[in-house]
């Protein structure tokens, strides 16, 4: 008889809310270029899912919004609007509008789209992300995870991974401000990230896992396209993590009642 | 706090006005009236005329499937009306107060000797008992000649607003433990008997077969599909019953006094009342007066059941322990056309596995995928998942949760009813 908030569009605001902080920093030190590559990716996504919502009937979702923001910060600067336009469009549309919009989709379209970017212009040069950036990304996690849009368990289990990694004698210095916001940004990705709660701490320790290895056997990548892929097969790994999970879940829900 | 962390699930603050004052009324209001809905295909027979005059416990209608299972007058009364739908199914019965037409006594002696199980059940068909029973898979009362794999007795509740099932079969501990023994020669498998963290509901020794349940203060740990889940999955073939243990006490008075007890105790709450209430009424009270008095001014709604599983209703529902009255629903204006045609668009709505859909189904289950397999229709996954312990009022809080359209609780029935025709065929 009474209904709660929690459907789509409540979540995808929540998400904004929690990265504002993030998005702020990185605003205020981008400046005016920051806040046009901004404008620009949110008018593209929003004339994409204006498209789908004339032509198939999608409702739009603020979670466009999420994936301008996480565009406007990583997309690799000196690329020309063409090509920039033309993975944007891909990603959005082939990731997650095709899928039926966000929460139906399977892979985070921001991180497709970088992908797409990575893969189809190796050459252009990744931007930097500054130390401020990667500390703003501090408060959105724990917002994030306090409202519970984030998971603490990809979270913790990306931390160990690094943490054995930095045991081991690894060097994290200069991607981890890229990783601190690929975590919230596109890892964290409620929708594209694993949904059961082994499945999350997989898939957590699985980017941390990559990223390490990207780190020390990659070393001509640029810290933002190490984790643009360490995110993408992370990501494409959640189905499989999830099914694991449920397996392991199964087998011992029959141990334990005979 | 640190325990509500730990153990999953959420509390839903359902805001109420304090009690004037405490203790309970017996409460029995002048009419009442035992009712179904047209999906619980209850086909009857009455066994009386309108204007009959009815004594307490005695039989008024028969089930056109199953003979033997019968259903009592809630109270002495003289029988106002009978409304029957399409097939003979159930609309509603009611009934006016008569005291005077006194209560009915049963034989109980050979339900009481023990050595024939049949009569125990005999009693309880016959009695309108039976009926508090309800049978997993697909959460029907059970057939008459089922054997349960496990019963679960439900001496907690967990409902925002519920009452204290521990206050309702307080100082009836003998019918109690009477009813528990009864419980125990209906079924060879284990009896579970779900409790709170406090001090044991049932004192002294434990027979054997008895299996006390701890269950966490959360909803929705207190429901029995969670516990079923948790504890004996329901499968076909392996039917796992249910029972408040207030009806538990109920069937020990029976067998202790051959009469059926004549009140439950139902708690009377919600966000539009000027101050709360809890009551001993009978079965099927008339909510109107047992809320008349304490409503505030303005529109309302009275919901017989909890805020998130209740229906609006005239009459207390079967198995109902809650009444919640809340606000009137303010005029909403219709939404644009392309507004609204765009939001039924595309059903059903996504889900956003957020920690408060884990949390909605206790945190054990794994939520996200139960719940696609549940809206996508997906009933191999949806058996793998253990989703045949559950009937609707499970779901009512990721119902609430999610505001998902169509409801979780309209898909689970459907799947449900689905999965009842493929193993009937």
């Amino acid at each position: 008889m009474i209904r709660g908030l929690w459907d789509r569009e409540t979540v995808a605001i929540l998400f904004l809310v929690a990265l504002l902080p993030l998005a702020a920093t990185w605003l205020s030190h981008a400046g005016w270029a920051g806040a046009i590559r901004l404008l620009f990716f949110l008018l593209v996504a929003g004339i994409w899912h204006l498209v789908f919502m004339l032509a198939r009937a999608q409702p739009p979702s603020f979670a466009g919004a999420i994936t301008a923001l996480a565009l406007a910060m990583l997309v690799p600067g000196d690329l020309g609007v063409v090509p920039t336009l033309l993975g944007t469009s891909f990603g959005v549309v082939i990731a997650e509008l095709a899928f039926g919009g966000w929460g139906r989709n399977v892979l985070n379209p921001a991180t497709v789209t970088l992908a797409f970017l990575g893969f189809g212009f190796p050459a252009a040069p990744w931007p930097d992300m500054i130390v401020p950036v990667g500390w703003a990304a501090v408060p959105v996690a724990v917002i994030g995870v306090f409202i519970g849009i984030l998971s603490l368990r990809i979270l913790t289990g990306a931390g160990l991974t690094f943490g054995i990694g930095m045991a081991l004698g690894l060097d994290l210095a200069d991607v981890w401000t890229a990783v601190a916001v690929g975590l919230v940004l596109l890892v964290c990705d409620p929708v594209a990230s694993a949904s059961t709660q082994l499945g999350r701490w997989l898939n957590g320790a699985l980017f941390g896992a990559l990223v390490a290895l990207f780190v020390a056997h990659w070393t001509e990548a640029a810290p933002v396209q190490i984790v643009v892929s360490a995110a993408l097969i992370a990501s494409l790994a959640a189905p499989l993590l999830d099914e694991a999970a449920i397996a392991l879940w199964l087998a011992r829900r029959r141990r334990r009642l005979g | 706090m640190l325990t509500q962390v730990f153990s999953g699930g959420l509390t839903v603050p359902v805001p109420t006005a304090a009690p004037e004052r405490n203790g309970v009324d017996v409460m029995i209001t002048e009419e009442a009236a035992i009712t179904a809905l047209p999906e619980d295909d209850f086909r009857v027979e009455p066994l009386v005329d309108q204007g009959d005059s009815v004594e307490q416990g005695a039989p008024v209608l028969r089930s056109r499937r199953h003979h033997v299972l019968l259903v009592t007058a809630p109270m002495p009364g003289r029988v106002a009306s009978i409304e029957l739908g399409p097939g003979h199914r159930l609309s509603s019965i009611r009934f006016f107060l008569e005291p005077e037409a006194g209560r009915r006594e049963v034989d109980t002696h050979l339900a009481n000797r023990g050595d024939d199980p049949g009569a125990l059940r005999d009693l309880l068909l016959g009695t309108g008992l039976w009926r508090f029973f309800r049978a997993r898979p697909f959460g029907q009362v059970p057939l008459p000649t089922e054997h349960p794999s496990a019963i679960f007795v439900m001496a907690v509740d967990t409902r925002p607003r519920a009452p204290s099932p521990r206050e309702a079969i307080s100082g009836r501990a003998e019918a109690f433990e009477r009813g528990l023994h009864a419980l125990l020669r209906m079924t060879e498998g284990p009896v579970f008997l779900c409790q709170d963290g406090g001090r044991p509901v049932l004192e002294g020794v434990v027979p054997d077969r008895l299996r006390p349940v701890s269950v966490a203060a959360t909803h929705p740990w207190g429901l029995a599909g969670l516990q079923i889940h948790r504890l004996c999955p329901a499968e076909v073939g392996t039917p796992v019953w249910d029972i408040h243990a207030e009806d538990v006490a109920a069937i020990g008075s029976l067998l202790e006094t051959g009469r059926v007890p004549e009140t439950r105790l139902v708690s009377i709450a919600g966000p539009a009342l000027r101050q709360a209430r809890e009551v001993r009424c009978q079965p099927g009270a008339d909510l109107r007066e047992l809320c008349h008095g304490i409503v505030a001014p303005g529109p309302h709604t009275i919901v017989s059941g909890s805020a998130l599983d209740g229906r609006e209703a005239h009459w207390l529902r079967h198995r109902d322990r809650q009444v919640t009255v809340l606000g009137g629903k303010p005029k909403r204006r219709a939404p644009h056309w392309f507004l609204s045609a765009l939001e039924t668009a595309s059903r059903p709505k996504p889900l956003i596995p957020t920690a408060a859909l884990d949390q909605a189904l206790g945190g054990d289950l794994p939520a996200a995928p139960f719940l696609r397999a549940l809206t996508s229709g997906d009933t191999e996954t949806f058996r793998r998942l253990g989703g045949l312990s559950f009937v609707e009022e499970d779901l009512a809080l990721a119902d609430y949760i999610t505001g998902a359209a169509p409801s979780l609780r309209a898909c689970l029935s459907a799947l449900l009813h689905r999965i009842a025709v493929e193993e009937a065929a």
